[in-house]
């Protein structure tokens, strides 16, 4: 009982902190679209390159708009130590690291998702297509919130070079855009490309926590 | 074998290994040129482009093998603890990176006379210039992080990540519909190409990994030499 | 309650300290001494189970501590020398946010009181990237009485804090050490309680 009280006060804490940079999401969200915009203007307003061009473009934006944000994942925390206190109270760097990996899934990537509909309307995307489009973004977003864990885990005692870690995040999001822009543009085979999809975020969702809690461990320790 | 785990021992065999080392890449490479440039036969097909094999599957093989090494010592350093794999991971992943590129540049100037254009997005291509990133990235992480502990743990975790991408390389002519042709030589059948093109080629291997050593092992001394602890 | 037996430390092959004992049980407070990077927040960590010493073994309630972590945790608490405070949400929300995470039963009006005595109760409401250093520093010394556990452990506490506060703090310190609890912490400077006992970390 004392340790689901804990989860949710651990919740309410994360609630309040994206609350408070509700902005920095804004700006996140506002770069997505302005560089929906930029597309349009640089590949023209021809509706068939659009319905073309227009899921590869969406994941691609959703993806490295996505990472932008990566480099706050543990960051603030860790510098002003409240992962320390978080740890010496119960919480061990596995946990914290599946915890704050839901809570980015929640508080970064469900704002994307709800910005979808608009932009598919931007890039007169159909809406059977919208929906697998959807579909495949709540599995992959949850896939880019795991790697962000591991690479921004792996980056906090890196303190030159901040791109580092969107650089590993995009290098590894390779197969997750590959697996669901087929699964958009290639019909007959939805169930197998949707199954594999999933396959890889149960796998990465088993490594995340140990490999993040190794690279926070080692984080805390020579800070 | 222990010299290929302990850094003093490393150290002292390959201060006699150098010099055979020195030789036998400058002979072969002589010996290899000459054969390659000069006394093997045109392809009834490629005509002379041919002869840019002799250079881009050398440094492709080397390029894998590099890879290998490197999460072999990630696997011997993370596991057992022993900070020579860590040295050996910093001091190869440039020539690594090098020879990928000498084999993306050779197999573009040898795709346009034979393909048609210097680039194609088939899997062996692209999961090759995916191999390159990773070298870049991983010779960023060893610039970037100033703690070395830290840098050596996670280039290696890394590493091992990566490694994902080596079997992908591997069998990505066999798995999906490539441009690029299949492996020539394999173990289990006869090699599907003409002996009298095959004795440069193994000349220019064994020439190519006796330059790649060299350089790793003079790289290794001075990382060696630079640590203070070891 | 906390035993320390010739604990010594390497990092990266330099040896940090050597030969440390530490025994500390009710009713005792300790504080460590030494220059600039004489180890004496490495000492902290490796108290707290962050850092492994090299040789050496930490007991807790007779068991080895990580062996015995959880009950280890729950009854002690740490203050770095950074503000673990959201620096951009207010006082009142900080706390509310930390009787939450700390599941602490300290009442409001005892929190309320305290922020009195530290002369922070006008300032419930700012947020606290408008505090200065020094009442920042005091507000981050208010979590020791809301997570009320039995171990503090404080790293530089008195850093940036006037004369009359160290005072406070002190009187603090003496109250938790009457109620049976203990205390070990880093600092530069002598505090004016009786009984302590010093250790000093110098190379040799």
């Amino acid at each position: 009982m004392k340790f689901i009280k804990k989860i949710i006060n651990f919740y309410f804490r994360e609630y309040k902190v994206n609350l408070s940079g509700i902005f920095d999401i804004l700006t996140n969200i506002t770069f997505f679209f302005i560089s929906i915009f930029i597309f349009i203007f640089s590949v023209g307003p021809e509706k068939e390159t659009l319905s073309l061009l227009g899921v590869g473009i969406l994941w691609t934006l959703l993806l490295l708009s996505s990472t932008l944000s990566l480099r706050k994942f543990y960051q603030d925390d860790f510098e002003n130590g409240s992962l320390i206190v978080l740890h010496l109270n119960g919480f061990s760097f596995e946990l914290i690291s599946i915890l704050k990996t839901i809570s980015h899934f929640f508080f970064v990537q469900f704002p994307f998702m709800m910005s979808i509909p608009f932009a598919s309307v931007l890039l007169d995307i159909s809406l059977e297509k919208m929906y697998d489009l959807f579909l495949s973004f709540v599995i992959g977003s949850f896939i880019l919130s795991c790697l962000g864990s591991i690479s921004s885990s792996m980056n906090l005692l890196n303190k030159r070079n901040y791109l580092l870690g969107s650089v590993m995040v995009l290098v590894f999001s390779i197969p997750i855009i590959i697996f669901s822009v087929g699964l958009i543009n290639i019909e007959d085979n939805f169930n197998s490309l949707i199954n594999i999809l999933i396959g890889l975020l149960l796998i990465i969702f088993a490594i995340n926590p140990w490999a993040s809690g190794a690279c926070l461990k080692l984080a805390i320790q020579n800070n | 074998m222990r010299f290929l785990i302990n850094a003093k021992r490393f150290d002292a065999v390959s201060d006699i290994l150098i010099k055979p080392l020195i030789f036998i890449s400058i002979a072969f490479l002589i010996i290899g040129l000459l054969f390659a440039l000069y006394l093997s036969p045109e392809d009834y097909q490629q005509g002379s482009t041919v002869r840019i094999m002799y250079i881009h599957v050398p440094s492709a093989w080397i390029a894998l093998m590099t890879f290998l090494v490197m999460t072999v010592y990630s696997i011997i350093g993370l596991a057992f603890r022993m900070p020579f794999g860590f040295i050996i991971n910093k001091a190869v992943a440039p020539i690594g990176a090098i020879f990928t590129l000498i084999c993306i540049v050779s197999g573009s100037l040898w795709g346009k006379p034979m393909w048609g254009t210097w680039w194609v997005w088939d899997a062996r291509l692209t999961s090759v210039s995916i191999l390159f990133v990773f070298y870049l990235i991983i010779i960023f992480i060893n610039k970037s992080f100033e703690n070395n502990l830290v840098r050596e743990k996670i280039s290696a975790i890394f590493i091992l990540i990566g490694s994902v991408n080596l079997p992908i390389i591997k069998f990505s002519v066999d798995w999906w519909n490539t441009l690029h042709q299949p492996a020539t030589i394999s173990k289990l059948s006869k090699p599907s190409i003409d002996p009298s093109m095959i004795t440069p080629l193994i000349i220019m291997t064994i020439a190519f990994i006796s330059i790649a050593a060299l350089i790793a092992i003079l790289r290794v001394k001075t990382e060696i030499i630079t640590r203070e602890n070891i | 309650m906390l035993l320390a037996q010739n604990i010594t430390l390497h990092r990266s092959g330099k040896e940090i300290f050597k030969d440390i004992n530490i025994s500390l049980g009710d009713g005792k407070i300790i504080i460590l001494k030494g220059k600039n990077g004489s180890g004496k927040t490495s000492l902290l960590k490796t108290i707290l189970n962050i850092l492994e010493p090299s040789s050496g073994l930490i007991y807790w309630k007779g068991k080895l501590i990580y062996k015995n972590i959880n009950d280890y945790y729950n009854n002690l608490t740490y203050i770095a020398d950074k503000t673990t405070s959201l620096r951009q949400l207010t006082l009142y929300e900080n706390i509310k946010i930390w009787r939450k995470i700390f599941l602490s039963n300290v009442s409001y009006d005892q929190i309320k009181n305290i922020l009195s005595i530290l002369k922070l109760d006008n300032y419930l409401n700012q947020k606290i990237n408008t505090l200065s250093l020094g009442e920042t520093k005091k507000f981050e010394l208010l979590r020791l009485i809301i997570e009320n556990k039995k171990f503090w452990v404080l790293d530089e506490p008195f850093t940036n804090l006037d004369f009359e506060s160290i005072k406070i703090i002190e009187q603090t310190f003496l109250d938790h050490v009457n109620n049976n609890g203990f205390i070990i912490f880093s600092s530069h400077q002598k505090p004016d309680i009786k009984n302590v006992e010093e250790i000093i970390l110098d190379k040799l």
